[in-house]
């Protein structure tokens, strides 16, 4: 559809991927009495950034949890060390939504996490073809920052990251 | 024997034969009686009997049972039962009757003759208060099935009854009995025998042996404390596994519920060696405890409390006599049994008349002192305390059924709530008192009695140094609410000293709580489950009717005491629909400034609601509310703050895009907050911030 700045998306209007498999969603995290003690420190853990990525499929009604194109096990957070690193697996290995979604977890933890914090977003190895490319994108600071600059793009990832009504 | 006892004595065994001689064969009731009487004072002065025992035992026993019709026109006036009454005197008279007496007993209780039976069973009942355990010991077998059998193939209430007493005097008797290492433990061998017969049948509660056999173990139960653990810890988990696999389960439940009731009644006197009775008490305590806390659980069936009654009344009654600690609490448990359940006004005047003239003539196996008086506090505040039972009790009648003695009532109240020192018993008079004013019907009766009580308690109150201004302000914030919730005309005197109370300095924040207590729903007493009078949007028109007083106070206050005044109006308009918030919106962002955590937070509640669908008076005052609501992001409050600032987003879009950048940059710093719980709503907010105004955005 669009490309600007490096961001090389390609794609019709066409759903590539019309019959995913679903997978459910897990429970709600239980609150412990820890959490809500006020003189404990609660450190940031992958569950905590698991729960930011309740982010929407842009082809589909589904969350990307519900497709398991992110799951618990591939965020891995270190809150002393300022770092964060998702691995997504895109629903086929052709999809070419693979760049939006990454955008969209990128984009989601940048306006969720503290500035501090070094975000690493790419695809599962091995689950993509294009996935150097992909990956090579996200990690590139400034062609993010423009892509977000064009408006039809910005439209579709804030799209992936409304709340829903459930 | 009156006279020369002691040259008869002297006579020995000798007299004791001589005299059992002149007995044998009479026949004429009048000598008979006599000769009742004398053989009782043989036994009971002492006398020697010698090689006689069994001789005096023959020449008494064998009239029994008596059987006597007196002759028509009788001049004497004697009655059969001044025979049985003698007769038994004498037979029970002392352990060494026991080895022939019991197994006459036995014997006589074969009989078909009803009387024979209840004869047999009354006497049997009077001998085993006397007996030790070694005396019993053999016939123990006999007696369990003759006693079974009465109960269990019953024909007459009167025998059952007799026979259950008979059993728990059994079992107290055995219950005596000192443990050492080497002596055979006679109860448990004796409740082993009982156990092996009934507690089969209460698997099968189908069959009608249960109640029977449900019986035979509460009278056990209610011997002793040991009786009622053997048989409690024997019975209970199996019931309480039918329990819950059964569909008689009523069943089961009100066989639980009667044997908690009989362990809970059994009155063993305290009087033994030093060290057991502590240990045992201790326990004791713990399995009444237990005991009460698990009726409570069960006592959602009307018929179970209905039961429990008259048995929980006795129970307070042992408290007055201190046979309880005061670690007792039956008042939680009653009040929300009687909550629940609609009581008849009978039960009503029985509690009535206990609290106000200390009458116990009702309550089961009345042992108590006949004058209690639980509405004086005196000594022990675990006897005061009993007031919230009554209040449980007379407070959640229907309003059809009238309160005896209510103008004494309510004045015992009144006089209790304003001068005890034990917090839970004046509150409970205090609620008490309310329960019963809300109630009553229109009139000046009821007039001039608020009136009273409303002077009494603002005299209280002026005196700032009266030591039970406390009291007196608890008693009228109740009768407050008693009377706003019927709209009741005089209801503004005490609310105006409550709103004046705001600026003092002792009971300032007591009196901005109090709002709350106004306003809220109140669980034992003045709500709609008591039959309380309780007109609709009470809340709201009293809210239209003193929110320009609450706003003049605060304006008026000193720095210090607006922060009474914001929680007094916070706790007000927490209960409200959200349109009245409205009308207070500049009170309340006045609110956002305070320094009290308390004002702020019940503040932010109230907003956030009002957030969700805001007037045009809240846009005109945006900038101060963003940034109040800024300001707390990082304070104590910070959740409902950040609440209130991902609610603001929703507002008209055109309205908040100004300040997007600056709520986006205030709203990085709680992402790194420590707690989670706290990130998590920055997430939210800050995440709907962002799509404000942007593209693919709401």
């Amino acid at each position: 559809l669009v490309s600007s700045g490096g961001l090389k998306m390609s794609g019709g209007t066409r759903l590539e991927n019309a019959n995913p498999v679903i997978f459910q969603r897990s429970g709600e995290r239980l609150l412990t009495a820890s959490e809500e003690d006020e003189d404990v420190h609660d450190p940031i853990d992958d569950r905590e950034i698991f729960d930011i990525l309740s982010i929407n499929d842009p082809e589909h009604p589904l969350s990307l949890e519900e497709l398991n194109v992110v799951e618990q096990v591939r965020v891995k957070v270190n809150d002393a060390e300022s770092t964060v690193g998702v691995e997504f697996t895109p629903t086929i290995p052709h999809c070419s939504m693979a760049t939006l979604i990454g955008l969209s977890i990128k984009v989601k933890l940048l306006r969720s996490l503290p500035d501090r914090f070094k975000i690493d977003v790419h695809i599962t190895p091995g689950t993509h073809a294009s996935e150097e490319a992909v990956n090579k994108q996200l990690a590139d600071k400034e062609r993010v920052a423009a892509a977000l600059e064009n408006s039809s793009l910005l439209e579709v990832v804030n799209q992936c990251l409304s709340t829903r009504n459930i | 024997m009156e006279t020369r006892e002691a040259e008869l004595k002297g006579l020995g065994a000798d007299f004791v034969f001589g005299f059992v001689q002149s007995m044998d064969g009479e026949r004429d009731p009048r000598n008979l009686l006599l000769a009742f009487q004398i053989a009782k004072n043989i036994i009971h002065r002492g006398y020697d009997l010698g090689k006689f025992t069994e001789e005096l035992f023959e020449v008494t026993s064998c009239y029994f049972p008596i059987d006597f019709t007196p002759p028509a026109n009788d001049p004497h006036g004697i009655t059969k039962e001044e025979l049985i009454e003698a007769l038994r005197a004498v037979l029970s008279g002392t352990p060494k009757f026991a080895e022939f007496l019991l197994p006459l007993i036995i014997e006589k209780l074969d009989s078909d003759v009803q009387s024979a039976k209840l004869d047999s069973l009354q006497t049997l009942t009077a001998c085993l208060s006397q007996y030790e355990h070694k005396d019993v010991a053999e016939f123990l077998e006999g007696l369990w099935t003759s006693l079974r059998r009465e109960v269990f193939q019953t024909s007459s209430e009167r025998i059952e009854s007799a026979g259950l007493a008979a059993l728990t005097t059994l079992t107290s008797c055995l219950s005596r009995s000192v443990l050492n290492s080497d002596s055979e433990d006679s109860l448990s061998t004796f409740l082993d025998l009982v156990l092996k017969d009934c507690k089969h049948h209460l698997c099968e509660p189908d069959l009608k042996l249960v109640w029977p056999s449900a019986k035979l173990l509460q009278a056990a139960c209610s011997a002793s404390n040991r009786a009622s653990h053997i048989i409690t810890a024997a019975v209970m988990p199996s019931l309480i596994d039918q329990y819950s696999s059964r569909t008689q389960a009523p069943v089961i439940l009100i066989i639980m519920t009667n044997l908690f009731l009989s362990s809970l009644l059994c009155s063993e006197p305290m009087d033994q060696d030093n060290n057991r009775v502590a240990s045992e008490q201790y326990s004791h305590h713990a399995v009444r405890q237990r005991c009460l806390s698990a009726l409570a659980a069960v006592s959602t069936q009307p018929s179970i409390v209905r039961e429990s009654t008259p048995v929980l009344l006795e129970v307070l009654s042992s408290a007055h006599t201190g046979n309880l600690s005061g670690k007792m609490d039956p008042c939680g448990f009653l009040s929300g049994c009687f909550h629940v359940v609609r009581l008849a006004g009978q039960t009503a005047s029985r509690a009535v008349s206990l609290f106000l003239d200390g009458d116990v003539s009702f309550l089961p196996d009345n042992s108590f002192p006949s004058h209690i008086q639980l509405l004086k506090q005196g000594d022990s505040w675990s006897q005061s305390q009993m007031v919230c039972l009554l209040m449980g009790c007379v407070c959640s009648l229907p309003r059809s059924v009238e309160v005896p003695q209510i103008d004494q009532l309510l004045s015992q109240l009144e006089e209790m709530s304003c001068t005890c020192s034990h917090p839970l018993s004046y509150t409970s008079a205090a609620k008490c008192f309310a329960g019963l004013v809300n109630k009553r019907s229109q009139g000046d009766s009821l007039d001039s009695l608020i009136q009273r009580t409303t002077k009494r308690v603002c005299s209280e109150l002026d005196s700032t140094s009266s030591p039970v201004r406390t009291q007196a302000f608890t008693l009228m914030i109740w009768v407050a609410k008693a009377l706003l919730l019927r709209y009741h005309p005089l209801s503004t005197a005490l609310t105006d000293k409550l709103f004046s109370l705001l600026g003092d300095a002792d009971l300032g924040a007591m009196a901005a709580d109090g709002f709350s207590l106004l306003m809220s729903d109140s669980a034992d007493v003045l709500n709609r489950g008591c039959h309380a009078d309780v007109r609709i949007m009470y809340r709201q028109r009293f809210f239209s009717e003193n929110s320009a007083k609450l706003v003049q106070g605060f304006n008026a206050a000193p720095q210090e005491k607006k922060p009474n005044y914001l929680k007094a109006l916070s706790n007000i308009v927490n209960k409200l629909p959200k349109q009245e918030t409205v009308l207070l919106l500049s009170l309340l962002l006045e609110a956002l400034l305070c320094p009290d955590q308390g004002v702020q937070l019940s503040t932010l509640s109230c907003l956030e609601p009002v957030l969700i669908n805001p007037p045009p008076a809240l846009i005109q005052q945006l900038e101060a509310l963003v940034s109040r609501l800024l300001a707390l992001i990082c304070s104590s409050v910070r959740i409902a703050s950040l609440r209130c600032i991902h609610a603001l987003s929703r507002f008209p879009e055109h309205e908040i895009l100004p300040f997007r950048a600056r709520v986006l940059r205030a709203l990085a710093r709680p992402l790194d907050d420590k707690k989670r719980l706290v990130r998590s709503e920055a997430v939210q907010a800050r995440g709907e911030w962002f799509l404000l105004g942007s593209p693919g955005g709401r």
